[in-house]
């Protein structure tokens, strides 16, 4: 990959462009497959056993939610990964920044994922019986926002905003790869403020409409801030695992410094989501209104209280302090452990935040819940190992690609 | 106070002292004094330089495990004072909270574990670095004032086994010091 | 040359070793590379500091009347290097100064008599001062009807004071430790002086919650000392949490801002003589760059900006605690904690913007504090403005969501009400000003961004009065409604605390380095002592027909 025959004439060691693909005989090369099996196995037969019973309607679409919900914020994180390097026009993060790029091209796929949940809005929220509204105050006071027509048009709305700019900023950067034009990176950093502007109101909207409004009378602001902790944190450690596996391909580009970094911000969101997941609690555990303390009565009751204990032990404390130390932060096999640790607690996290509008009572787990999570998971690895394949793994001739390469910690 | 006092060689001499040009003069020297052996001896620079520790062949520092007793030390005293003021010496019901209150207690438990770690981190430092001295031999010599300005100094210290005045002049000479000063202690 | 028996008499001195007696203890070493060192006869040449790059800058800094020193009236700002580090980095710091020249920037204004505009910005706070003492020396006199509080407004512009101030002093913690973490060298040049002012500010805040009830001889209840009424502090109060959170945030921000002192307070030390070096001195601690104790510092430096920054969060999260732990409609509401936060660092980077204006044009520090630092501050200011914008507008649309009839009055009073005046200014100033930063054009104007600032900090004052006030002036029972109205001691208290914040920051200025003299020095480019080689990307032949790059085929 570095040509020393080179360092004789010139101390410049050189970098070959071909060298920085997915080599063909490479393992990932079959992510997309193995996505698509995936995909096709679990989802089919999540819908063929799920929509074998109407009895099992509700959890099918339920156990589906917490699928898609995992998979997208996988790519939402990328997305927001991506429009901040632009915007802070960061160095260090060149040779990763792929990394979000490929994340966020799963956008369009996953969304996909949300259009069989179209045929389960009945089972998911209650606002969309209009005799459950006509019955109810609160819900006849909300229904200009929560209808199904306005719902649907925001749901194109969200989708549209995120598809667009994955497709956008990941165009922008592979025609780079090619012409090499330092405008483009201007044009990205442009476009990134107003891009993070649109997507805090789409994200932040998005978590109110599918997950908040599950429990229809329930309302809190810091939601949508909560949801897009949670889905930035996990990306962080599915990025860890990806640059984990990048840096045994590219020893030369992608070094411990940058997986260094990539721990530190995955350490700062875990911390960002516990001040967030905190922050929700304390003040309506304080204020004790029985308008908020529903969310949390149900998910404190028989067996939901052992899981929000153990969310809160395994998705904040344990790894807070296994992370601490800065040697765990350049450990390889460390990091994939936490990282693969934090994934699990994530899909725990949108699990946790979903069902118990369906399990009032207790947690009650399906066999639907590995499937869909399975099947969801796969359309995001096939989307993303696609999109890894068609590219090179760094923007090849990004102007600031020789920084990010040499850059060091401090 | 020990602390006070610098460890300084016994005796009358206490070593050279050698200025440098240059951040990077001063980098390669301090990688040769290194490769020489010497074990007592340091560098003295206005700035920290970036990689310098590495040239000189230092082990990391130890300072953050103090920071981590003086955070879990600050987190149990603010626990442990809140729960024994709340359940024992001062019992009050409050808007019908229990008596131990732990989401209540966690801001300024949090509170007092930062203070425990910065108290540590800072304390910690300064002991670690033997500060304050207020007297050190090196303060002797005007040269040095430049320092803490512009200039890259590198000293070594005559309870150093390898020291001997001449081969160490010597050597620092030859690593390209620009001017090098004997320092009585 | 002289041997080495010579060294020992040299050394030892003349009593010890019987040796002739020679009077000078330096040896000059001529070494053929530091032949240049002789003619310097210990003054400090551009080449010197430069090292190996001196060639290359020499060029540069030739039109500079005196390479020693900073000259921000030969900048040409058509030099300027552009703000745009698409092509490549420009240097942080202007000139390609020596590092002798910024030690000279930082400590010529101390050793200098003070100007005849800082005494009259000295005596005009230290009146303002004065005016604090007599409205605070009233309020404990006549009890807190001096103010216009009222029943329902029990708190109006003393706790607005409060979060005021501490909201102020967030954005020294966010540029010294916040900005730290992420490695924006930029920071170095204002640091020291937004430290400082944090300081202050947690000052003048915390003169509120001392003073607010009147009676200033009972504070010490707040704390958890042994007692002889066998009384304890509540600790499930939110109150309580604001005595540990504040009277921490303010004693790590100045553990932090020594120990960002002490190089240069060396340095200052190091220039100077007499009564001035003995104080410097001891300040200094005896510091002597050592490498060794460089790594212990360097160290608890990355290790306080780690504490400090979840604690700048936490401190304003808990300030906003104290109204949203209540069950008092627009108080109340889970977004508070991020969204104090983010209008906290908001306000401040404005603060900062209006205080490093003034102090950069006073200290001619031209190139150290550059247009580059103001287009930066602008953009921070843009974005918590942003975020502070999305708090109000979701604030709002949770209180319709949320069908509680309650919430919704209160924002739709806050907007229509008696107190719209004061909601519309707040919006205004805080949220469609700063939108005039999307232009580089006012991002590069001092004008611009001075009167700006002050727009954004009337604006979060008014945030927290809008807060305060509007919520509590329409009780749950109408008859208990009323209007709140400043007394002449509401508005003389808060101009007093701008005179102690000012005064402060005069005495720092005159006082103090103003700015981290070691950390600049670090990020100039002649600091690297080994920087490392870019590898070249060589595009081997990989471009399709298309003119798309191809993936690697049987060429590899």
């Amino acid at each position: 990959m570095i040509d020393h025959a080179h360092a004789s004439h010139s101390e410049i060691p050189v970098l070959q462009a071909s060298s920085l693909w997915l080599p063909r005989q490479h393992s990932w090369q079959r992510m997309p497959m193995v996505g698509l099996v995936l995909a096709v196995v679990g989802l089919g037969a999540s819908l063929a056993g799920g929509l074998a019973s109407p009895a099992a309607h509700s959890q099918l679409w339920h156990s589906w939610l917490v699928g898609a919900l995992f998979a997208l914020s996988l790519g939402l994180g990328g997305l927001f990964f991506v429009l901040v390097q632009h915007s802070t026009q960061a160095g260090w993060s060149v040779v990763v920044r792929r990394i979000g790029e490929n994340a966020m091209a799963t956008l369009p796929f996953v969304a996909l994922l949300f259009v069989p949940l179209l045929f389960g809005l009945g089972d998911l929220f209650h606002w969309s019986h209009a005799d459950a509204v006509a019955a109810d105050p609160l819900l006849q006071h909300k229904s200009p926002y929560l209808n199904v027509p306005f719902f649907l048009i925001r749901a194109l709305v969200y989708f549209g905003v995120w598809s667009f700019l994955a497709f956008w900023f990941g165009r922008q950067s592979r025609v780079q790869d090619t012409t090499g034009d330092h405008n483009l990176t201007r044009r990205m950093r442009r476009m990134s403020a107003p891009a993070l502007i649109a997507f805090a109101f789409t994200v932040t909207y998005f978590a109110i409409d599918w997950v908040m409004s599950l429990d229809p009378h329930w309302y809190s602001t810091i939601f949508g801030v909560y949801f897009f902790a949670g889905s930035v944190m996990a990306f962080f450690a599915f990025m860890t695992l990806i640059a984990l596996g990048q840096e045994k391909l590219l020893p030369r580009v992608v070094n411990g410094e940058h997986l260094h970094d990539i721990a530190k911000l995955l350490f700062a969101f875990l911390v960002f989501w516990a001040y967030m997941a905190f922050s929700q609690y304390l003040l309506i555990w304080y204020a004790n209104l029985p308008e908020e303390t529903g969310f949390f009565a149900q998910r404190l009751v028989g067996s939901w209280r052992p899981v929000s204990v153990g969310l809160s032990l395994g998705h904040f404390i344990v790894p807070f302090f296994f992370l601490l130390p800065r040697t765990v932060k350049r450990h390889p096999k460390a990091l994939a452990g936490v990282a693969i640790w934090l994934l699990a607690m994530h899909a725990l996290d949108m699990y946790w935040l979903v069902m118990p509008s369906l399990h009032a009572n207790g947690i009650a787990l399906s066999w639907l819940d590995f499937t869909t999570l399975i099947g969801c998971s796969g359309v995001f690895l096939a989307a993303f190992g696609w999109s890894l394949r068609r590219q090179a793994l760094v923007p090849l001739r990004d102007p600031r690609l020789p920084e990010s390469i040499t850059f060091e910690n401090v | 106070m020990a602390l006070l006092r610098p460890s300084l060689p016994p005796g009358e001499r206490f070593g050279v002292l050698a200025e440098f040009s240059s951040p990077a003069d001063l980098y390669h020297a301090c990688e040769g004094v290194r490769d020489a052996g010497y074990t007592r001896w340091d560098a003295h620079t206005p700035f920290p330089i970036h990689g310098l520790d590495r040239a000189m062949g230092l082990k990391a520092s130890r300072l953050p495990w103090v920071v981590l007793v003086m955070a879990l030390g600050g987190a149990l005293a603010g626990i442990g004072l809140q729960g024994w003021v709340s359940t024992t010496a001062y019992p009050l019901v409050i808007s019908g909270k229990p008596f131990f209150s732990w989401p209540a207690f966690i801001p300024v438990t949090f509170e007092l574990s930062v203070l425990g770690g910065a108290l540590g981190a800072v304390f910690g430092m300064f002991a670690m670095n033997q500060l304050p001295t207020w007297y050190h031999p090196l303060f002797s010599k005007s040269s040095f004032e430049r320092m803490s300005d512009d200039g890259f100094f590198l000293s070594i210290e005559s309870w150093d086994p390898r020291f001997e005045t001449d081969r160490t002049v010597e050597l620092l000479r030859r690593l390209g010091a620009k001017e090098v000063e004997l320092v009585a202690s | 040359m002289i041997g080495p028996t010579d060294f020992d008499v040299v050394f030892f001195g003349p009593g010890r070793a019987g040796g002739p007696a020679v009077g000078a203890d330096r040896v000059h070493l001529h070494t053929p590379t530091m032949a240049m060192s002789a003619g310097m006869s210990g003054t400090h040449n551009e080449s010197d500091a430069m090292g190996s790059r001196g060639s290359q800058t020499a060029g540069s800094s030739a039109r500079l009347a005196d390479p020693e020193l900073l000259d921000p009236t030969n900048l040409n700002p058509d030099l300027d290097p552009d703000l745009d580090p698409v092509d490549h980095r420009a240097p942080l710091i202007l000139g390609a100064p020596t590092f002798h020249a910024i030690t000279e920037a930082v400590a010529r204004p101390l050793e200098r008599k003070p100007t005849r505009g800082w005494w009259i910005c000295f005596l005009t706070s230290v009146a303002m001062v004065g005016l604090l003492g007599v409205s605070i020396g009233w309020l404990f006199w006549e009890g807190i009807g001096a103010w216009g509080l009222n029943n329902p407004v029990g708190w109006a512009f003393d706790i607005t004071n409060f979060v005021f101030w501490v909201g102020i002093g967030h954005a020294g913690t966010l540029i010294s430790a916040i900005l730290f973490l992420f490695r924006q060298k930029w920071r170095t040049s204002i640091n020291r002086s937004a430290e400082a002012m944090t300081l202050f500010a947690v000052m003048c805040a915390l003169i509120f919650p001392g003073i607010h009830i009147g009676r200033p001889w009972v504070a010490y209840w707040m704390f958890p000392i042994p007692n002889q009424m066998g009384m304890w502090p509540q600790f499930r109060s939110p109150l309580m949490w604001d005595v540990f959170a504040v009277s921490i945030y303010g004693s790590v921000s100045a553990l932090f801002w020594f120990v960002g002192l002490v190089p240069d307070l060396a340095t200052i030390r190091d220039r100077s003589t007499g009564i001035r070096r003995t104080i410097f001195g001891l300040l200094a601690l005896g510091w002597r760059g050592s490498m060794r104790h460089w790594q212990h510092y360097e160290k608890a430096y990355l290790i306080l900006a780690g504490l400090a920054t979840p604690l700048v969060l936490s401190v304003h999260s808990i300030v906003s605690m104290d109204f949203a732990t209540s069950q008092l409609p627009g108080w109340h509401t889970t977004i508070f904690p991020p969204y104090f936060v983010a209008g906290a660092i908001f306000s401040g980077f404005a603060m900062v913007v209006t205080l490093m204006v003034i102090t950069r044009k006073a200290f001619g520090m031209e190139q150290i504090i550059t247009m580059k630092h103001f287009d930066y501050m602008a953009k921070i200011m843009l974005v918590t403005g942003m975020m502070v914008g999305y708090a109000y507008s979701l604030e709002f649309f949770i209180a319709w969501f949320s069908g509680n009839a309650y919430e919704l009055f209160t924002f739709k009073n806050r907007a229509f009400g008696p107190y719209a005046w004061a909601y519309w200014t707040m919006v205004s100033c805080n949220v469609l000003s700063p939108q005039l930063f999307w232009f580089k054009k006012v991002r590069s104007s001092l004008v611009w961004l001075f009167v700006l600032s002050i727009f954004v900090n009337i604006g979060m004052w008014f945030e927290r009065f809008v807060i305060i006030v509007t919520s509590l002036h329409r009780d749950f029972l109408p008859s208990s409604w009323f209007y709140f109205r400043p007394t002449f001691f509401d508005v003389s208290t808060l101009i007093g605390s701008f005179g102690l914040f000012f005064m402060m920051f005069c005495l720092f200025v005159r006082f103090l380095p103003i700015v981290a003299t070691a950390e600049v020095k670090s990020i100039l480019p002649q600091a690297a002592a080994h920087p490392p080689q870019a590898p070249q990307v060589v595009h081997d032949g990989q471009v399709g027909a298309d003119g798309r790059v191809l993936a690697p085929g049987a060429a590899h």
